[in-house]
């Protein structure tokens, strides 16, 4: 799955929502929450924390964010053990990460990936993307429904 | 006959409950103890709404203590009050519980709970889920047999160096065995996040009686807590570093940051929010 339909004027507009809330849940200031920042790497980000940049993301811009949303878009047709072995993920899985998270430098992209570091991949562009299609799956649902 | 250790178990009875949405209860607090501080209120609140979380996921996963966006102490409680305890839950799933509560007294507001989050954990891994569950079904009916909390293990922070005024350290050793650890929890005992929270708050009023007052005849006083955030279990007998500094100042508030450290991890942060008030 990639995203050809997300722009980057997308992304740049939401980005500052975004990385208020990021750098507010961090404790970091806004100016080091760079579109290309890995969150883990760079910011020094924690289990903890991606809990937390979920929630404030649900809150300040109204949409549902399941945790696991990432991985599972990432995965998107794969069986789980098609994606990912042993705690390891596959060579398939490698590939539909890659696609996914296209605006992750390919140098960040280490193979055998442990299914565990797959956050250390996340950058705030990766939740900028994730903001923009849940505001458009929720969009759709809403249109969805009958009035 | 409820056998479950009820030292660390702050929810007498529930008077309602809707899984996963609302609950309500209360607990009395015992009247024989010294004191019972604010961030056990909190703990209250917390084990309330981790009922109603526990029940709408069939006690599969359970929540443990990880993020409180802002905790108002509004009133001090005393031992021998019973806290009226309401929880609402913004979301739960089998990875987190999300809620916000309050405990009255005397129909007083004592503390409110805002933009909670807990993480959830494999019920199995912490304690018995057929036992939590009958337990639960008590709650519910005629309600838990009051008392089970018998005071904190002794607390004393180990105050390291410091001018008045400058951040303060201090040095804890989490105690190798205490009664709480029976119930928090049976199959792996964890030191409470709101107990930890208690001794934050202890060293926070510490360098809060050495800021230079507000004005003559004021003093500085703990209001709320904000963006607490749990980061690791913290087990029997681990040693931590406390430590509390002033992070902004003004006529009318100031901010104290608390961290917790494991070693050279970070197990815990909030901030504690101070404004004045006058000298009794």
């Amino acid at each position: 799955m990639t995203d050809t339909n997300i722009t980057k004027e997308d992304i740049l507009a939401i980005h500052p929502k975004v990385a208020e809330t990021i750098a507010a849940a961090l404790g970091c200031e806004v100016e080091q929450v760079k579109l290309e920042a890995s969150l883990i790497d760079d910011l020094g980000a924690q289990s903890i924390d991606f809990v937390d940049i979920l929630f404030r993301l649900q809150r300040a811009f109204k949409v549902k964010i399941p945790r696991g949303k990432i991985v599972e878009e990432a995965r998107g047709s794969l069986a789980e053990s098609e994606f990912e072995q042993g705690g390891v993920v596959t060579e398939a899985g490698f590939e539909r990460l890659r696609a996914y998270l296209s605006e992750v430098p390919a140098d960040r992209f280490k193979s055998p990936l442990d299914v565990a570091d797959i956050p250390r991949l996340f950058t705030t562009e990766t939740f900028c993307k994730l903001v923009i299609r849940q505001q458009r799956a929720g969009a759709t649902a809403d249109a969805a429904k009958p009035s | 006959m409820d056998d479950h250790d009820r030292s660390f178990s702050f929810v007498d009875r529930v008077t309602s409950v809707q899984p996963g949405v609302l609950i309500r209860g209360h607990y009395a607090i015992p009247p024989g103890l010294d004191v019972f501080p604010a961030s056990l209120v909190a703990e209250a609140v917390g084990q309330l709404a981790a009922w109603a979380a526990m029940a709408a996921v069939q006690f599969r996963v359970r929540p443990v203590a990880g993020i409180a966006g802002r905790i108002d102490l509004l009133t001090p409680v005393r031992p021998g009050q019973t806290l009226e305890l309401a929880a609402d839950l913004e979301s739960v799933d089998e990875e987190t519980a999300a809620y916000g509560g309050t405990a009255l007294a005397d129909g007083v507001p004592v503390i409110r709970l805002q933009d909670c989050v807990g993480p959830m954990v494999p019920m199995a891994d912490f304690d018995d889920p057929q036992a939590v569950q009958e337990r639960f079904q008590r709650l519910c009916g005629p309600g838990a047999a009051p008392g089970g909390f018998g005071g904190l293990p002794a607390l004393a922070l180990d105050r390291r160096g410091g001018e008045a005024g400058q951040p303060l350290h201090a040095t804890f050793q989490v105690p190798v065995s205490d009664p709480l650890f029976a119930d928090h929890f049976p199959r792996r005992p964890v030191f409470p996040g709101s107990v930890l929270m208690h001794m934050n708050l202890l060293l926070a009023a510490e360098l809060a009686a050495e800021i230079p007052p507000p004005r003559p005849g004021a003093r500085w006083a703990l209001r709320s807590v904000s963006e607490v955030k749990l980061r690791a279990f913290i087990a029997p007998g681990d040693a931590l570093e406390l430590e509390a500094h002033l992070s902004s100042r003004s006529v009318h508030s100031a901010t104290l940051a608390v961290e917790t450290r494991k070693g050279k991890q970070v197990v815990s942060g909030a901030r504690v929010l101070l404004a004045p008030e006058d000298e009794p």
